[in-house]
């Protein structure tokens, strides 16, 4: 049947209706277009942009005007609260991606590599996969009954005789803002180093190891630059999500860890617009710096 | 390197560990929502096994000191988002990615703008348009402003995900059909959307399970009608107690059949597609 429509195609060229139907879809491709680049025109652009605005807009007690002004920015730069704030969410952020990291890259590694039998990969990447059909903020609520003074862990240590009083330091700290952060982002980090782990020809491991190669030889020259745009992908989702997380420390930290996304919610809470979009404004530049600047170490487009 | 038998045993050894730190804070949440009530607090011992903080849920016990949560009309509003944020968003991704099947100047500029829709964290975006909604005096409402800013986030997936199956997709078949000068309409109802569908499947997944669970954007977009997410965030400041562990162990179990009915419907439509090729095959 196929043959018979091609030899139809080739001696009359494409048939009205097929004329027809290309004419109209190069009219109509930005038809296509049009409702899904408006949307993100009108509801992503020009939010970004009014953020931008508002920071150097003079900020009243209870109110805003569009009077231009550097006040905000002065401000948040001369307040050790807000600087301290955005140093702790730098801090954070680095601690949570070397962490997803080292945990998760041997994950990723067993899984991609060393597990041979297709369906028990699928099946671990899934088990990674399933929390994230729970709530996420259930996910970080859940950490209290594990770290509390009388959680789950404190009660196996001194089940197992290792302390003799519950550590109190475990949580609203820093650490367990850490802890859960780290447990919900690391997936991020296994999916993509898994998946390009698994790509990986294994004849050029062993054509390395019939040439005398030791495991940390072929470990550094081969399983690691190839994962390396897994990684920087990972690190690119886990970043993004950090620098953006607030629920995290207002559930576990008891106020005592304060992101930037924390300050924004405080300032919002009480009106002061101008403030939070200068803390908004900072998330952005950090953002963005970091995605291009990861972006630089691997051509991604090349990759995939 | 796959044959070293220490090296896989310590690496199996850790992803062991891993996926207990993943599970552990699931299983000890889903224990202590049998916590006994309305006394037990959200810690161990549990005192004695008892549904009882099922039974608050449903307003089936007496009023105690522990307030229910609100989640009645909360789950309501976020069904009604995430079914409304789904239907856009895949109608949206598939316009778009159909699109891409061409080439086209300024492609690149037009991914990225969409992409970026899933890449910008919740916080700024939610900032961004209750600024906006603020200067422009528009009410800020679940149904309105929450609504706009769920499909920025979720349409880049539903995006990405019909893009994937166009570029597996054949387009000799469809050229056949116009050939044959079955009108695009038709073609696309007889032809591609059959085609697409798993695809179409997916992209509603992902967009409802987005769209019901999101919260930074919602926060700021809302006004004062609570969605869920919204509503279990209120109780971060205060005590918790085991209703709101409860509560989680319900919506993981609506997840899950959530999954099935999306398993289910995707395994029809594959024993379909292969029906319908080895009839072609008798043909």
């Amino acid at each position: 049947m196929t043959a018979a429509v091609q030899n139809a195609t080739l001696a009359d060229g494409p048939t009205a209706p097929a004329r027809e139907f290309i004419r109209r879809q190069s009219l109509g491709g930005w038809m296509l277009l049009a409702p899904g680049v408006v949307w993100m025109l009108l509801c992503l652009v020009v939010p970004m942009l009014m953020m931008v605005y508002v920071s150097f807009w003079t900020q009243h007690t209870f109110s805003i005007e569009s009077t231009p002004t550097f006040a905000n920015w002065i401000a948040f730069f001369s307040t050790p609260t807000y600087v301290d704030s955005l140093l702790t969410t730098i801090r954070l952020w680095f601690i949570t991606l070397a962490l997803t990291f080292l945990i998760g890259y041997p994950v990723a590694v067993y899984i991609g590599l060393f597990v041979r039998n297709r369906t028990i990969q699928t099946s671990l990447l899934v088990l990674c996969v399933v929390p994230f059909w729970t709530s996420f903020l259930i996910r970080i609520l859940a950490w209290r009954p594990m770290l509390g003074t009388e959680g789950a862990v404190n009660l196996i240590l001194l089940k197992l005789g290792l302390i003799s009083t519950p550590i109190e330091a475990l949580l609203f700290t820093q650490y367990s803002v850490i802890v859960g952060m780290v447990q919900i982002y690391v997936v991020f980090m296994v999916g993509p180093v898994a998946f390009m782990v698994s790509r990986i020809d294994r004849s050029l491991i062993e054509a390395a190891r019939d040439l005398g190669a030791g495991t940390t030889r072929i470990f550094f020259t081969i399983i690691l630059p190839l994962s390396l745009p897994g990684i920087v992908v990972g690190a690119i989702f886990v970043s993004v999500m950090v620098l953006g997380e607030f629920a995290t420390p207002a559930a576990l930290s008891g106020s005592k860890v304060n992101l930037l996304g924390n300050i924004i919610v405080t300032q919002v809470g009480s009106l002061k617009w101008a403030f939070a979009s200068v803390c908004g404004v900072i998330l952005t530049v950090l953002m963005a710096v970091t995605v291009v600047g990861l972006l630089r170490i691997v051509n991604l487009r090349r990759e995939i | 390197m796959e044959r070293q038998p220490f090296l896989r045993s310590l690496l199996g050894g850790w992803t062991g560990l891993f996926l207990i730190f993943l599970y552990s804070p699931m299983v000890v949440l889903a224990i202590l929502s049998f916590q006994s009530g309305p006394e037990g607090g959200p810690q161990f011992p549990i005192e004695h096994w008892s549904i009882y903080w099922y039974r608050q849920l449903f307003d089936l016990v007496p009023p105690s000191r522990v307030a229910p949560l609100p989640v009645g009309a909360a789950l309501f509003r976020s069904l009604t988002l995430a079914f409304s944020t789904m239907v856009v968003s895949t109608v949206l991704g598939t316009l778009t990615a159909q699109a891409f099947r061409r080439h086209f100047r300024g492609s690149g500029a037009v991914f990225y703008l969409v992409v970026l829709g899933m890449m910008v964290p919740g916080v700024l975006v939610g900032l961004g348009t209750a600024l906006t909604a603020n200067a422009l005096s528009i009410e800020r409402n679940w149904w309105s402003t929450v609504f706009l800013v769920h499909v920025v986030y979720t349409y880049p997936f539903a995006f990405l995900v019909m893009l994937a199956i166009f570029n597996r997709f054949d387009r000799s078949v469809e050229e056949a059909a116009w050939s044959l000068g079955v009108s695009p309409i038709q073609t696309f109802r007889r032809i591609t959307f059959p085609l697409i569908f798993p695809g179409v499947l997916s992209a509603m997944l992902f967009a409802f399970t987005l769209s019901y669970d999101e919260f930074p954007r919602t926060l700021f977009a809302s006004g004062g009608q609570l969605t869920l997410p919204l509503a279990i965030y209120g109780t971060f400041s205060v005590e918790i107690h085991p209703n709101v562990f409860a509560f989680g162990v319900l919506t993981t179990l609506f997840s899950f059949a959530l999954l099935a009915v999306y398993a289910t419907l995707m395994t029809l439509s594959s024993r379909r597609a292969r029906r319908l090729a080895v009839q072609e095959d008798i043909a």
